[in-house]
């Protein structure tokens, strides 16, 4: 499956990976993207299987991104990995289509758990 | 409704989730940075771009958690600690931990908070911010022990 990864941190992006990969998630084709505009563009280039993005970006910023994708028709499986984990954001990002909110810091077993819930593997 | 001032143990399990390590947390003595003790200033501010909170970190822990959260070799921080600075990598690095430590405020009935501004250790450090920094009050003195790199010393200053 292909994963599409945004979030402006690299190291984050690597962690992000790292923690796929711990959880039992390796193997995957993996997209980055550093921003909101630049997840946009590459979803529109790549079709990934599934989007995992951050919530504050610069350029455009996650919740943007998904209500950008969703109002292009993109049915896109997308998740958030962020450190913004209040019920507020949580209900903010289910209202706009998201399927799962894994909140920073996180363990391989939230990934797991995240990524079963979709039904994707 | 006040910021919420994160206790230690809320610092200790925040760093080894992020990290992937374990980390030892004692009480400690407050920071006081200056030309001789270089440290990073972290700002947080609150939903009206208020300033909030402040996490200090001297150059020691500000060198070990931006290497241990991108594996970046424990020498590699040892050099920055000896050069008085931290490298641009590392900076990026520790910016993207003092981001995550947002979340230490954030607790059920607490305004929210986000990190505004990082100045890192070596750097020039805002005047204003330094004098807040040294205020007594509500806050937090921490050592810490980062496993696999080493030890430093961090304040969370409520402003």
């Amino acid at each position: 499956m292909k994963i599409l990864i945004a979030d402006d941190s690299r190291v984050m992006r690597q962690i992000v990976i790292r923690t796929l990969r711990q959880a039992g998630h390796g193997g995957h084709e993996i997209v980055e993207a550093e921003n909101g505009a630049d997840a946009f563009s590459k979803i529109a280039e790549t079709s990934p299987d599934l989007v995992l993005s951050d919530w504050n970006m610069p350029e455009m910023n996650g919740i943007d991104l998904l209500a950008q994708l969703r109002a292009s028709g993109s049915p896109v499986p997308f998740g958030f990995v962020t450190s913004e984990g209040s019920a507020e954001m949580r209900q903010r990002a289910e209202s706009g289509g998201a399927l799962f909110l894994i909140a920073k810091p996180f363990t391989p077993e939230a990934f797991d758990e995240a990524l079963r819930s979709t039904g994707l593997v | 409704m006040s910021t919420h001032l994160p206790a230690p143990i809320q610092v200790r399990e925040l760093l080894t989730e992020l990290l992937g390590r374990d980390v030892e947390l004692s009480p400690g003595a407050p920071l006081a940075p200056g030309p001789a003790t270089p440290a990073t200033i972290a700002s947080y501010v609150d939903d009206s771009l208020q300033l909030a909170a402040l996490v200090v970190c001297d150059l020691p822990l500000s060198a070990h958690a931006g290497a241990a959260i991108g594996l970046v070799p424990p020498d590699q921080a040892l050099a920055a600690i000896a050069d008085g600075a931290l490298t641009d990598a590392l900076a990026e690095n520790l910016y993207e931990v003092l981001n995550i430590a947002a979340a230490m405020f954030n607790v059920d009935g607490a305004p929210h908070v986000r990190l505004h501004a990082l100045a890192p250790a070596g750097g020039p450090i805002d005047p204003q911010l330094m004098a807040r920094a040294l205020t007594l009050g509500r806050r937090e003195d921490a050592a810490l022990t980062i496993s696999g790199y080493g030890a430093g010393r961090l304040s969370i200053v409520l402003v």
